[in-house]
């Protein structure tokens, strides 16, 4: 079986490595991303970058970066979701985006009942969802849905804020009646639980989520469930800062990192209007991706697909993270990193393993950290 | 290989040596001066410096989900968190793993605890402390705000049944002790109880703070973990609430060990016209007057900062007055936390004051071996500040000076400038050498008796303190030159240094179908596999006492 290919014919591993690192070697700026891998993968890319000055990014940070911006902005309220699945007695989903990106969640919380708290344990879960599609089932619990266009859910929080802090709400897209509904009903509750896609509503409108939320905390408790359609993102952003300093989306260029959401995105550097010029791409887990954005550029790929990468200048056979080999993944459900033991071990080299042996013919262009 | 560090001042109060002399090491181990004549591989010249075992930090929020998300929350923190901006080239890189491992080994350290790792991130903060390089490290595991212990302590279990609970805990997390935090506040706040006290119970468990914190030292005590329970008290902060808590926490100890953290914030009564006044004097003396509780300080220090913990109900109270505005309040499974931003102001009554019970409580317990040397980095301060608190530890007149920039209002409120106490070096070798090492249960750390690991700190004599303890002369990690100059010259790893207790069968089963019922998760998930690392040698297993 072919392991590595130049210019899409099979080559020598050895040689693959030499012509991978010439390349790397006369690119004025490197990107490394996709970063589809786990978290000895990222290490290695981070490593590597970190050595040949390279921008890095992940080809789905798209997906959370409007949490992350949020985040950083004006602070946030997060929950595990296994102890709003205990805990939670009233829960409201914010637009469509969350049964598509995180079905098992919603039927974790709607096959549940919450077993934990004086207020909360012991009923039924109830549910209101704000967005177009009902929920499919609530289980035993009940479920009210309030139409709403994806581009009106912020509005309507803010309305919900405004009808909370007994200031005039008008009535906006979906009539004053329900905006005073969704507020009894979060007011109401023992532990609200608020599951919304922050990709979906933007970094402004995830503001305003933890907005409504700090509110509530005013008087009850309450908390949110942020979903994505990029755990394996989250995780490489996660890592990216007790790496870096920063959640991806930072540059070597200079030495000690550097960090700049826009300048730095995938999406900016692979389209050729960014300052790369060559870009190392790895893609190496066995779930597909919610898909990056197009590479422009010269790429070298480290992928665990079979066959070379079509218009690859070089290309690297790699086993799947979790599946080839034993991983570290970040894993949304638990809310933290997990080990997964391969399925079938194979004989494929890891990312981690092709990345550290780039990272060792390029000693010489950045001196060690120390 | 045989390295003579030779003819400096030796300080090691474990082995009773304070006077010039060598210090001999040997395939990353001390060793006795050699009896034959045989001339040592290398001599590292110590005539005129001072000699010490690698100091240890036994409370420092290095590693793990809240130091990340404050990562993720202060971007614009990174620059400011380095002591001397500009001035190396890893200033820039940031407040990072690589950074915390390089910055605490230049100013000698050599091993670091991470006091707060939740059971779920265990395997998240092992990551983060596999990327530390060159010191050694440590962690917690956080118990008793968790659903099980308090359902068990409820439902009258054996005590075979919670020590087996928690032997899992730790064995699972792979960590060195235990901690509990605001016990049982965390999961009151959970059904909105805002103020949470020591005789309050838990709704719903009816279980009250000081059940789960004696629980919890009777397990600990009983397997024999050398670490004393780590208790972080009831209502951190709260004048008076803060130190009525802490009180009665040390009474409770009922002559078992008992360690308190940061006992600073605790250290608040609510005298004066400002309501908030020191009690130091009152704690102190109660720490004297407990042999069996042993403490540290969480010194305050001025500037810009992070804190960091798993009371969520303070830190939900505290992030009111957040420094920018702006904090994050994880509701996660028994614990939960916050991260909340805070610029403690020179020119704050509250802020000063909060500076001078730290300094009053470190002079006024007499004890070096039970007071320990932290700022409970970051929250009072990052451990960048050291070399600042070991000066005012060692020099009345920096204190003086220090105080006298401070508001007048402040200087009414304290005794601090008729403390004439100055910490020796010895004291200082005590409080951050010989008494960590025996607190943690790791004998051969903190000393420089033969067998000990090579962890040497080689500082050159100042009268300017935070000049001598900020950049060490050398340092020596496992006996290999790291340090020189106050910078690192060799990028070494160091490992996790853990507890393996055997956790019972019956347990593991247990847990498997409870994590599984009741949270939908694996408990394998709490688990964190040597492979999963991917170092050569990333743990240190050290025996519980028997
Ligand atoms: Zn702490």
């Amino acid at each position: 079986m072919d392991r590595a290919w130049i210019d899409g014919r099979p080559a020598a591993e050895a040689d693959a490595l030499a012509a991978a690192a010439e390349l790397l070697e006369r690119s004025r700026q490197p990107f490394v991303g996709g970063l589809r891998t786990d978290v000895s993968g990222i290490r290695a890319a981070l490593g590597l970058a970190r050595r040949i000055g390279a921008i890095v990014d992940h080809g789905e940070s798209d997906a959370i970066y409007p949490l992350l911006t949020a985040l950083r902005d004006g602070g946030a309220f997060l929950g595990a979701p296994a102890e709003m699945k205990r805990r939670a007695d009233r829960v409201l989903v914010l637009g469509d985006e969350v049964a598509k990106v995180a079905p098992d969640l919603l039927a974790m919380l709607t096959e549940t009942e919450p077993d934990l708290g004086v207020r909360t344990r012991g009923d039924a879960r109830e549910f209101r969802s704000l967005c177009r599609a009902p929920l499919d089932s609530a289980g035993r619990g009940r479920a009210e849905h309030v139409d709403c266009a994806p581009e009106d859910i912020v509005d309507v929080v803010g309305l919900v804020r405004a009808k909370l802090s007994g200031r005039r709400a008008g009535e906006g897209a979906v009539g004053g009646d329900a905006v005073a509904g969704l507020a009894e009903f979060l007011k109401g509750a023992g532990f609200a639980a608020v599951v919304f896609a922050p990709a979906e509503l933007g970094a402004l409108g995830t503001e305003q989520v933890f907005g409504l939320v700090s509110d509530l905390n005013e008087t009850t408790r309450a908390s949110t469930l942020p979903v994505s359609a990029s755990t394996n993102a989250m995780g490489a952003a996660l890592q990216g800062a007790w790496t870096s300093g920063f959640p991806l989306r930072v540059g070597f260029g200079r030495g000690a990192a550097e960090h700049d959401a826009a300048l730095f995105s995938a999406r900016r550097q692979l389209s050729g209007d960014g300052e790369a010029d060559l870009a190392l791409i790895v893609d190496a887990l066995a779930e597909p991706g919610a898909g990056g954005p197009p590479c422009a550029l010269p790429q070298i790929a480290v992928t665990s697909e079979p066959g070379a990468v079509e218009g690859a200048r070089v290309t690297f056979a790699v086993g799947a993270a979790g599946c080839d080999h034993d991983a570290v993944f970040y894993d949304a459900r638990f809310g933290s990193f997990v080990g997964r033991p391969a399925d079938a071990k194979s004989e494929l080299p890891t990312a981690a393993a092709i990345l550290d042996a780039l990272a060792d013919r390029l000693g010489g262009r950045v001196a060690d950290a120390a | 290989m045989l390295t003579r560090l030779k003819g400096g001042h030796v300080v090691d109060p474990a082995n009773n040596r304070n006077g010039v002399g060598d210090v001999f090491v040997s395939d990353g181990v001390v060793v006795d001066a050699p009896t034959d004549a045989k001339a040592p591989d290398e001599t590292i010249d110590c005539t005129g410096l001072v000699v010490m075992a690698g100091a240890i930090d036994i409370h420092s929020h290095i590693a793990g989900g809240h130091v990340n998300t404050a990562r993720l929350l202060l971007p614009e923190w990174h620059r400011a968190f380095s002591a001397r901006p500009g001035e190396t080239a890893l200033s820039k890189v940031g407040w990072t793993t690589e950074e915390t491992g390089l910055r605490y080994a230049e100013m000698g350290f050599t091993m670091v605890v991470e006091p707060a790792m939740a059971p779920s991130s265990a395997l998240h903060a092992h990551l983060e402390l596999a990327d530390t390089p060159i010191i050694d490290k440590a962690t917690l595991v956080v118990l008793g705000n968790d659903d099980l212990m308090m359902s068990m302590i409820r439902d009258g279990e054996s005590e075979t049944a919670i020590a087996d609970y928690v032997a899992w805990t730790v064995a699972a997390s792979r960590a060195l002790g235990v901690k509990c935090i605001n016990a049982g506040g965390s999961a009151a706040f959970k059904e909105n109880v805002r103020k949470f006290d020591f005789d309050d119970v838990v709704p719903d468990y009816g279980v009250s703070s000081r059940q789960i914190v004696k629980t919890l030292q009777k397990a600990v005590t009983g397997l024999g973990i050398p670490h004393p329970l780590h208790v972080h008290c009831n209502n951190l902060g709260v004048p008076g609430a803060a130190s009525d808590s802490i009180a009665a926490t040390i009474r409770a100890a009922e002559g078992d060990p008992l360690h308190l953290a940061h006992i600073q914030f605790y250290g608040y009564g609510d005298e004066g016209k400002r309501r908030f006044s020191s009690r130091a004097q009152a704690l102190a003396d109660l720490v004297n007057a407990t042999p069996e509780v042993t403490v540290d300080i969480g010194q305050v220090m001025f500037g810009q900062t992070v804190t960091i913990s798993s009371d969520e109900l303070r830190q939900f109270a505290g992030s009111k007055q957040a420094s920018p505005k702006k904090s994050v309040i994880f509701d996660h499974e028994a614990n939960g936390g916050g991260v909340v931003p805070m610029d403690y102001k020179a020119r704050s009554f509250f802020n000063a004051l909060q500076w001078a019970i730290g300094l009053e409580l470190f002079l006024l317990i007499e004890d070096p071996s039970r007071v320990f040397f932290t700022t409970d980095h970051p929250n009072g301060a990052p451990f960048t500040a050291y070399p600042d608190v070991f000066a005012l530890l060692m020099d009345r007149g920096v204190r003086a000076k220090w105080l006298d920039a401070l508001p007048s209002s402040v200087k009414k409120m304290t005794q601090l400038p008729e403390l004439e106490r100055e910490y020796t070096l010895e004291e200082i070798a005590v409080m951050t050498r010989a008494a960590p090492a025996r607190l943690l249960g790791t004998p051969d750390r903190g000393h420089l008796g033969a067998g000990a690991g090579a962890d040497i700190a080689v500082y050159r004599p100042n009268d300017d303190k935070a000049a001598m303890f900020g950049k060490a002369a050398y340092v020596l990690k496992d006996g290999v030159v790291v340090v020189k100059d106050g910078t690192v010259v060799r990028r070494t790893l160091g490992r996790a240094v853990t507890l393996r207790p055997e956790p019972d069968k019956a347990m593991k089963t247990r847990l498997d179908r409870y994590f599984d019922e009741r949270y939908g998760v694996s408990s394998r998930w709490f688990e964190v596999p040597e492979g999963a690392l991917r170092r050569d040698d990333p743990f240190e297993v050290v025996p519980c006492r028997a």
